[in-house]
């Protein structure tokens, strides 16, 4: 029974929950006091012991119920009992006819099971469920039965042709079975694998080539990524808070006092929060990316803590406090109708934004702060107001250019991004989640190597 | 203390009629994983809303088995001191003043300064033994011989930092402190962690636990708990109340009313006597199951058809 549980386990595994050896050896412990006769309790207790947050245990109950549904195997030889007792075995026979003919049903569905294993249950994918089920048949030994059934249908009389009729009707039955079980099998294994890829294709993508139905996916990816980096990340934030005993400055600063340990120093760090200032644009040059970049705002928004966030176009608005207040399909379609903020959608004007900026919220740009600019930095022409950019950038720690349109293309036509870039600390092509991720990545990085070293 | 249940011998029944007799109404699941945590002797993590009871299941746990229960309510800062153990440093001051005599007498006698430091070390350990430590929660676990109950309530409130203290002590219940040893349990005790998901809870802790998530209970068991709790109030306003209270959960809250404040609302109602709910009793009574006036006006709109609603949930 103890195989039953392995491939429980694979099959949770594949879907995406994670279960380690130690809770393999929880769940067997677990399965020898419940048993299997109580399907409840069975499932009760291995989601306690497999199942460790409450998206696991949904991926979990689906995954049980295809499992160990109660309909149970399909029965391979299905029917064919009654019509193989009038078929004598020949000693030529291959093992699979004799199988067939005189195997009880058990034994073909050992014999199924085993095929299965042999070809790697595991690697079975979306588009691998033909060449998955000749492997089994292979396995089982199809070629004896085709031989045999060849055999029949070259010699003369009746009781020949009849047997070869028998055999051919068992194979078609036989792998019909195994077609359904290949299908059981794809449900459970290969799922995940399929979306896998799907996921792995998304990440790659252009943002501009991706459509408005993949906008949950990829908000979903996004959030993952943004929670890893938080995760890797808040801890080294986190402990540069501790203050703990510095012996050796105590030491130094008392020997003024006769070495009596009097003042005492502590290892103090400063808590060093990321400071961050977006600036997104979101006009019609980047219309087809600006929900992605907008997505991506978002899940920052929940993510960091001190985060400002604006959009601008003809001119700048502050949305911090709708993506705090809103879900996110709300936020984003608020943002983009403008009806709310005083979004105006004319020409995209840099410079004017610029010089908004630069007059209302210059004061909060410190030399803490990091700025981000997402945009593709076409100013139609207009006056692209360096300057003020240029003070921007004295006054921030970092100021990030992420431009949409890939390097070849920077400067070109209207782009005032050549004049743009001597400003910048760090300005780079970003249309794939893939290229987000890492300058979240630098980002932080750059963070906290430099708040341990302020210490 | 006389065990009443010996935990070895705990059977999936007998703990789901022990917690229903010890006044905690549980689901199979909850008394399942209960089960399991006795045979296995794993801790248990309980996740779920605020107050649907997670707290309540370790007590009643406790009640159930006759064990004591030791609590350790978690917050941010925690630190080892006050969760594993502490030296008593005014107790070693005081004894190191003591025996400064004895000292003398034990140097006194010895030529020169190496030879009284050589001396000096054969009792160097002295002043950091078992006699001097204080132990605090986690600690006073293990050297409980009958075993304990064993509550880390919010758990998730703690510090990341927090749980790596507490991976020793959940999957090999011993403490090691570097002055002493390792300390094992000497009856390994039943653990409870409780978390509300304000974080993520590491991986490393997770796998040592079994996890048991408790939901918001659905109509048919909160009108037993309300029951269990509050026996004074009639079937027919029991089921008025469930009613109406399954209904806010609905609405988009601040803060959806937990099991703890459906049974607040309930002994409110049994003190004034009602007999049914009526629109002015809900409006006048509504501050006991919601805490935010924002929710208060917001289920106000809706009060007449929610109470009528409520009243045609007891005819049925």
């Amino acid at each position: 029974m103890e195989e039953v549980l392995e491939e429980f386990v694979l099959a949770l595994r594949s879907s995406g929950v994670l279960i380690s050896v130690a809770e393999c050896i929880d769940a067997m412990r677990a399965v020898d006091l419940v048993g299997y006769a109580d399907r409840q309790l069975l499932r009760e207790a291995l989601s306690g012991v497999l199942a460790k947050s409450s998206d696991e245990k949904q991926v979990f109950t689906i995954t049980f119920e295809r499992f160990f549904s109660s309909e149970g195997f399909p029965d391979p030889c299905q029917g064919i009992e009654d019509t193989s007792i009038r078929v004598d075995l020949r000693a030529s026979d291959s093992t699979l006819t004799r199988l067939l003919v005189s195997g009880t049903p058990a034994d073909l569905v050992m014999s199924v099971r085993e095929g299965a294993r042999a070809v790697d249950v595991a690697t079975i994918g979306f588009f691998f469920q033909g060449p998955y089920i000749r492997r089994i048949l292979h396995q089982m030994g199809l070629e004896g039965l085709n031989h045999d059934i060849e055999m029949a249908h070259g010699e003369d009389g009746a009781a020949s042709q009849r047997r070869a009729m028998i055999l051919e009707l068992a194979r078609s039955r036989l792998i019909e079975n195994v077609k359904s079980f290949a299908g059981r099998q794809y449900t459970l294994f290969a799922g995940s694998s399929t979306e896998g890829a799907i996921e792995k294709y998304l990440r790659n993508a252009r943002l501009s080539e991706l459509e408005e139905r993949d906008l949950k996916r990829i908000y979903a990816i996004i959030q993952k990524m943004l929670k890893h980096l938080n995760a890797l990340y808040a801890r080294r934030r986190k402990t540069s808070k501790r203050g703990q005993l510095d012996f050796k400055r105590t030491f130094r600063a008392n020997i003024a006092f006769d070495g009596l340990m009097f003042d005492r120093m502590w290892k103090a760090k400063k808590i060093d929060r990321p400071d961050i200032i977006v600036l997104c644009d979101v006009s019609r040059s980047v219309r087809a990316v600006v929900r992605f970049l907008l997505l991506f705002l978002y899940g920052l928004n929940q993510t960091l803590v001190k985060i400002r966030s604006f959009v601008f176009c003809s001119n700048l608005v502050e949305v911090s406090d709708i993506f705090d207040r809103c879900l996110v399909e709300e936020a984003l379609a608020r943002i983009l109708t403008g009806a709310e903020t005083g979004l105006l959608m004319g020409r995209t004007d840099y410079g004017e934004v610029f010089r908004e900026f630069g007059e209302k919220w210059l004061d909060t740009v410190t030399s803490k702060t990091t700025v981000i600019i997402l945009g593709d930095g076409r100013n139609n022409y207009g006056d692209p107001q360096t300057e003020i950019l240029k003070a921007i950038y004295r006054r921030c720690r970092r100021l990030i250019w992420l431009n949409p349109e890939s390097r070849p293309l920077w400067g070109a036509g209207d782009s005032e991004m050549n004049r743009y870039l001597p400003f910048c600390h760090l300005a780079k092509e970003c249309n794939t989640v893939r290229h987000l991720e890492r300058v979240v990545h630098a980002l932080l990085r750059h963070h906290s190597s430099l708040s341990s070293s302020s210490g | 203390m006389q065990r009443e249940h010996a935990r070895e011998f705990a059977s999936r029944e007998s703990i789901l009629q022990g917690l229903g007799e010890a006044g905690y109404v549980c689901t199979s699941e909850i008394a399942t994983m209960l089960f399991l945590a006795c045979h296995l002797e794993k801790p248990i993590l309980v996740e779920g809303p605020a107050g649907v009871g997670k707290t309540e299941l370790a007590k009643a746990a406790a009640a159930f088995f006759g064990l004591p229960l030791i609590r350790l309510q978690c917050y941010e800062g925690l630190d080892e001191s006050k969760v594993l153990y502490e030296w008593k440093y005014g107790k070693q001051l005081l004894y190191t003043q003591i025996l400064r005599d004895k000292l003398d007498d034990i140097v006194g006698s010895s030529s020169g300064l190496a030879e009284s430091v050589q001396k000096l070390h054969q009792y160097d350990d002295m002043f950091f033994s078992p006699h001097f430590l204080e132990p605090r929660p986690l600690l006073k676990a293990l050297q409980e011989e009958d075993g304990v109950v064993l509550l880390v309530d919010e758990v998730d409130k703690a510090d990341q930092e927090f749980e790596a203290f507490l991976l020793e002590i959940l999957s090999d219940f011993q403490i090691s402190i570097p002055e002493i040893g390792t300390i094992k349990a000497l009856s390994k005790p039943l653990v409870f962690l409780t978390s509300n998901n304000t974080r993520e809870m590491s991986d490393a802790l997770k796998r040592r636990c079994l996890h048991l998530f408790i939901p918001f209970p659905d109509p048919k068991m909160e009108r037993e708990i309300v029951r269990v709790h509050v026996p004074g109030l009639s079937e027919r306003l029991r089921i008025q109340l469930i009613s109406f209270i399954q209904q806010v959960r609905e609405f988009d809250l601040k803060k959806a009313p937990s099991v703890g404040e459906t049974i607040d609302w309930a002994r409110t109602l049994a003190l004034l006597h009602a007999d049914m709910l009526s629109p002015d009793l809900v409006r006048e009574t509504l501050n006991t199951v919601l805490k935010f006036q924002e929710d208060i006006h917001m289920v106000e709109d809706h009060l007449l058809k929610m109470t009528q609603k409520a009243l045609s949930a007891a005819l049925d």
